[in-house]
């Protein structure tokens, strides 16, 4: 009886704890249930709130790079317009420079043989320093460089650099050949020399001297600068190459307050006319060698038309007259005939000096008469003085 | 940039090339009495091999000037140069010793038109000319 008991008693404690069992498996059940549903909707809320995330930043960039771009276009038009105005300004500068280079060397024909000569150089001198400082300004506004029509030679062209320069004097040309820039290079070439010179004086002290020369390398014409200065350092020949290839435009607005537009105007003019400028050699002093490398479309080895063509005889009557009062010279002969031209023993008239060329008014009776005079007393005086003829015999 | 050259007025230079005081190397003018007009010039002994070295305005001075006498103001009337600038290349050539300087007689001193046109009336009246 009692071991039926205890049986029925450990029955009904295995179903109790089957039963148990079986709740707390169906309850753990649900629980994981929920856990994984809350789960899924978490993950599906962060995925969400992630697409929102990376919208709002994709929309942040969108405006950084429009914000961006808009200042971007605001400097580029701010550089166009500075460009502009600046533009119309150096070309104003540029052809009252040439005007008044023009000026200037037909007042010093007029007086050349006045001592003011001397002052009309060195205001020329400035004045073309000024011409050189408004084509720098007008080329790196885009503006395009007064231009000539004559081929000249190349040696010509470099004294016109030369004379471009503060201290012109110390610069020294080597050689000078038959060889002649094309009428279209020799503005562009010029410019590009001056600013290479003025680099050569400003870059080695004020009295060492800066050697031109040409070298004609295969179809190459090159004008060869060498300076006694300092070298430059790698960064600033790596500088300096990239502004001369043109492959860098500085901006107006980056060139500070004491621009220095040498290298970036000679990089725009090389490219725009088609040659090439190294400035990474080392001089024979140790100094900086640039070198300007002109192909072959630029130069010919044609000898240049004579400076001065063969003079027409009524100028050279005009020329004279003016300078020495008398038309004696108008025989054009370079040498003397001491007779025909006797050295005057008469005070010019004043009449005589302001109208050289109107003797008849004076009466030509009179004057053949003073004429022979003039020639007797001559012939008189040669016997105790020596005729320059005795000098030319000699 | 460098498109659109000119649609305003290109700019020619009509300017010498070469500027005066470039010509002159900067020297200053010499003195006033020094190469008048009629001083006469002429190559020094030598002066060709010299000359090879020269600027291309003094070896057209010295081709004037290689076969005798010339007056300054000839050569300025032949290189079409400025008096004042012959004169400075004269100076320069003369202290290189590339040329002779020879300078002119003086004038007669006394010789006034006044007077020499009364001389020569009176002649006339006495001879009949």
């Amino acid at each position: 009886m009692i071991r039926d008991a205890l049986i029925w008693c450990l029955v009904a404690i295995a179903a109790l704890a089957v039963a148990a069992a079986v709740v707390l498996f169906v309850r753990s059940r649900g629980l994981g249930e929920k856990k994984r549903r809350s789960e899924a909707a978490l993950t599906q809320q962060m995925h969400a709130a992630e697409s929102q995330l990376a919208y709002a930043r994709a929309e942040l960039q969108k405006h950084r790079d429009e914000y961006e771009g808009t200042i971007r276009e605001a400097e580029q038009a701010a550089e166009e317009s500075t460009k502009a105005v600046l533009k119309g300004a150096a070309r104003f500068l540029q052809s009252l420079a040439a005007e008044q280079t023009t000026l200037l060397d037909d007042i010093q024909r007029k007086y050349g043989g006045h001592p003011v000569l001397a002052d009309l150089l060195d205001v020329n001198h400035a004045n073309a320093q000024m011409a050189r400082k408004a084509q720098g300004i007008a080329v790196m506004c885009g503006a395009p460089l007064g231009r000539r029509n004559k081929p000249a030679s190349v040696y010509d062209v470099v004294r016109s650099a030369q004379g471009q320069i503060r201290n012109f004097h110390r610069v020294e040309i080597m050689q000078q050949g038959g060889l002649a820039l094309k009428a279209s290079a020799v503005a562009p070439v010029a410019l590009a020399v001056a600013e290479l010179l003025d680099n050569a004086a400003s870059f080695s002290q004020h009295d060492a001297p800066i050697e031109v020369t040409f070298q004609r390398v295969q179809s190459n014409l090159c004008i060869v600068i060498d300076d006694a200065g300092v070298s430059m350092s790698d960064e600033d020949r790596q500088r300096a190459t990239a502004l001369l290839s043109g492959d860098i435009v500085p901006q107006l607005s980056q060139l500070g307050n004491q621009p220095k537009f040498g290298f970036p105007v000679v990089g725009l003019i090389a490219r725009q006319y088609g040659f090439k400028v190294d400035v990474t050699g080392v001089s024979r002093y140790g100094g900086v060698r640039a070198v300007v490398l002109l192909p072959e479309e630029l130069w010919t080895m044609e000898e240049t038309p004579p400076p001065v063509e063969e003079a027409p005889v009524a100028n050279i009557r005009r020329v004279e007259s003016r300078s020495q009062n008398t038309s004696r010279t108008m025989h054009g002969l370079p040498k003397r005939g001491a007779r025909q031209a006797p050295i005057a023993s008469v005070p010019d008239s004043p009449a005589a000096r302001t109208a050289p060329r109107a003797p008849e008014e004076t009466g030509r009776t009179s004057g053949r008469g003073l004429g022979a005079f003039q020639r007797g007393t001559l012939s008189g005086r040669n016997l105790d003085t020596p005729s320059f003829e005795g000098f030319e015999d000699e | 940039m460098r498109d659109e050259p000119d649609q305003d007025l290109d700019l020619e230079l009509t300017s010498p090339l070469v500027p005066l005081f470039v010509i002159t190397g900067g020297h200053a003018l010499p003195p006033d009495h020094e190469y008048g007009h009629t001083t006469l010039v002429t190559a020094g002994e030598g002066a060709s091999a010299a000359a090879r070295t020269l600027s291309p305005e003094a070896r057209q001075v010295m081709d004037l000037v290689s076969d005798g006498f010339l007056s300054v103001a000839e050569v300025a009337g032949h290189t079409h140069l400025p008096l004042g600038i012959v004169r400075i290349l004269l100076a320069q050539m003369e202290g290189s010793g590339l040329i002779i300087v020879r300078k002119p007689v003086p004038r007669a001193e006394r010789a006034d038109r006044e007077l020499l046109s009364a001389v020569l009336d009176g002649l006339k009246t006495r001879f009949g000319a």
